[in-house]
């Protein structure tokens, strides 16, 4: 590497690793991927595996026989009997899940929309369906008509096989989208400081009296800030790995799916991560460099933040996969590659597409920021 | 030597009615300065004076106008003129999370020191200029005046010939000025050029042989302190000034 651009990165990284800020930046962010799969795994776990205590508790507002008696326990529910009124007041109170009324031969479930009525009200289908069932029979029974001729006439039998686990995909994906955020957000911080954080100090001043070419102090800056991004990148990938591995073997929702990445998808992930790194790295110089403070600088980048997250929540919303077009294009690329990497769908092409179309859009954002050093209004926009 | 001919700086600037507006900070600045010599940048704040080091520095490109260090122009040779020079501002911040050593030790390779002379430099650099006491202590954690010097070392260690010194002793106390200005006559002993502005006249008129007096961008007076004063029929270079841009009054 020339002297000069080797200077000013090590200048850079001595200053990005003495600043508290950048190193935090830098480090903490990653951590919160364990806490994100953590959390997501947690919550919807309690959602798919939900007690039966926690919803079976049905309050009953008529007199039932024993065969009802027999099924209520059958399917769990555990009875409230009591009149209307008292049941209303218990369903305010908390004390029942929901209540059923009955008049003539029609029931009516009451409760209010939530979590807890949706599972309340399967235990009561389930009760009334049995129920009905049982009366259906007896009836043909004593018309002389066997059940299994009228009940059996059509059978429904279902062959769906579940490709994925949808939870489980679901916080894979959101898990690897936060790499690309945290990437993001890991960059930030050392470009306004490099750039709009030199300006401020003063210190750029100086640097431009050094026999050094813009092109050299561009390029030095701009390695300094892509080794921060990758570091946050390589650490937040090796986070969600591990994360991932740990869950699946404390939450019934990954059964059956398997966290633990190949070897390749590692590889392809770790080249994603390079190639956003570098091209945020670029990205966000360029648009420090033009503010004349770091408070400035920070404000023009906060969009960028959301920028880099929207088209990895729209591809995964609308379930997009990578296609040689939409590998060239800026943001969408990384994220859509990347959720397909984490799916096990690797295409080597869309690979080279994005890692070809990234270079050359670094090599624009570079000539850029060169060209904006060379003119003076770098150091004196005002 | 060092030879600035019609050197002219344009900026915009907007007016009350937010229209742009031309103006020149530098209008056609003219000057010679030779080796051994030490030519004084003299004017008020605002008159053009660091606007022209900045140009003379390489960190300012002229509107129009020519700079010559020895033959060589910042449009073919820029890398060797920077080697060169060495650029002071009182205004001037370094790294404050580097040490002095480490400070010295980035310009060195910057200069293309060689690496075995390196270590002998900054013994040297740091026993001139008496930094040995906080050789090892982060900039952040000195005062203004050991600030001053470690900048002044930095500029010293790669042993340029042309010095552009704007207003360096500004804010620093009568121990630490006095540091500077010997350091530059030492300097100039060597042969060394030596472009200084300040608006102290007294401490012009102590350093300089030959002065330059700028207002409003433009060139009001040149030659020694002595000339000057004598065209002027003045005692001091303050007085020299007052007369020839009209009186105080005159130029509020």
């Amino acid at each position: 590497m020339k002297n000069s651009i080797w200077c000013i990165l090590k200048k850079e990284l001595k200053e990005m690793f003495r600043d508290k800020k950048s190193l935090s930046m830098m480090l903490i962010i990653p951590c919160m991927i364990p806490l994100l799969v953590f959390g997501m795994s947690i919550l919807f776990e309690s959602t798919v595996n939900k007690p039966i205590e926690e919803y079976n508790k049905i309050g009953i507002a008529y007199e039932t026989n024993e065969v009802e008696k027999q099924i209520i326990k059958e399917v769990g529910i555990d009875p409230v009997y009591d009149t209307l009124e008292n049941l209303e007041e218990k369903y305010t109170k908390d004390e029942i899940d929901l209540y059923i009324t009955k008049k003539d031969n029609t029931y009516t479930i009451h409760g209010v929309n939530n979590d807890t009525t949706t599972y309340a009200s399967t235990l009561v289908e389930s009760y009334i369906s049995a129920y009905k069932d049982y009366l259906q029979n007896n009836y043909l029974q004593n018309h002389n008509i066997k059940p299994t001729e009228v009940t059996n006439i059509i059978t429904l039998e279902e062959n769906i096989v579940e490709e994925e686990n949808y939870y489980a995909n679901y916080i894979t994906v959101y898990a690897f989208l936060f790499i690309i955020m945290a990437i993001t957000v890991s960059a930030t911080y050392p470009a306004t400081d490099t750039t709009a954080g030199e300006k401020e100090r003063g210190t750029l001043e100086t640097l431009l009296t050094f026999p050094i070419r813009s092109r050299d102090i561009i390029i030095g800056k701009f390695l300094s800030v892509s080794i921060s991004s990758i570091i946050t990148g390589i650490i937040s990938l090796l986070f969600a790995i591990v994360s991932l591995l740990l869950v699946k073997n404390m939450f019934s929702i990954y059964e059956g799916i398997d966290t633990m990445l190949s070897f390749t998808s590692i590889l392809f992930a770790t080249i994603v991560i390079l190639a956003y790194s570098f091209f945020i790295s670029g990205l966000c110089i360029a648009i420090a460099s033009r503010s004349k403070t770091f408070k400035e600088a920070q404000s023009a980048l906060t969009p960028l933040t959301f920028i880099a997250f929207f088209p990895g929540m729209i591809a995964f919303m609308s379930d997009m996969s990578a296609s040689p077009f939409l590998s060239i294009v800026p943001f969408l690329n990384f994220t859509v590659i990347f959720t397909d990497i984490n799916s096990g769908n690797i295409n080597i092409l869309n690979l080279v597409l994005m890692s070809i179309s990234t270079i050359v859009y670094i090599g624009m954002i570079l000539t850029y920021i060169i060209k904006q050093y060379k003119s003076e209004k770098i150091l004196f926009s005002n | 030597m060092l030879k600035i001919r019609d050197l002219k700086k344009k900026f915009i600037r907007y007016n009350r009615k937010k229209e742009k507006e031309e103006f020149y900070a530098d209008n056609g600045i003219t000057l010679t300065a030779k080796e051994g010599e030490i030519v004084g940048i003299l004017g008020p704040n605002g008159a053009g004076k660091t606007t022209l080091l900045r140009m003379i520095a390489g960190i300012l490109e002229p509107t129009s106008g020519t700079i010559d260090f020895d033959g060589l122009t910042y449009e073919a040779d820029e890398i060797t003129i920077k080697k060169n020079i060495a650029f002071l501002s009182g205004n001037t911040k370094i790294y404050n999370s580097f040490s002095t050593y480490e400070l010295l030790k980035m310009c060195c390779q910057l200069y293309d020191v060689k690496k075995e002379e390196i270590e002998g430099k900054i013994q040297q650099v740091a026993e001139l200029l008496n930094l040995n006491d906080f050789l090892y202590n982060r900039i952040e954690n000195l005062s203004t005046g050991q600030t001053q010097r470690v900048n002044l070392a930095r500029c010293l260690i790669h042993d340029p010939k042309y010095y552009i010194l704007d207003e360096a002793t500004s804010g620093l106390d009568i121990l630490s000025s006095q540091i500077i200005l010997d350091f530059i006559k030492e300097e100039k002993a060597k042969g060394k050029v030596i472009l200084y502005s300040t608006h102290y006249m007294e401490e012009a008129e102590n350093i300089c042989d030959s002065v330059i007096m700028i207002n409003k961008g433009v060139i009001i007076k040149e030659g020694s302190p002595s000339k000057i004063k004598k065209e002027t029929k003045t005692t001091n270079l303050r007085d020299a000034f007052f007369t020839l841009i009209g009186g105080v009054n005159h130029e509020k």
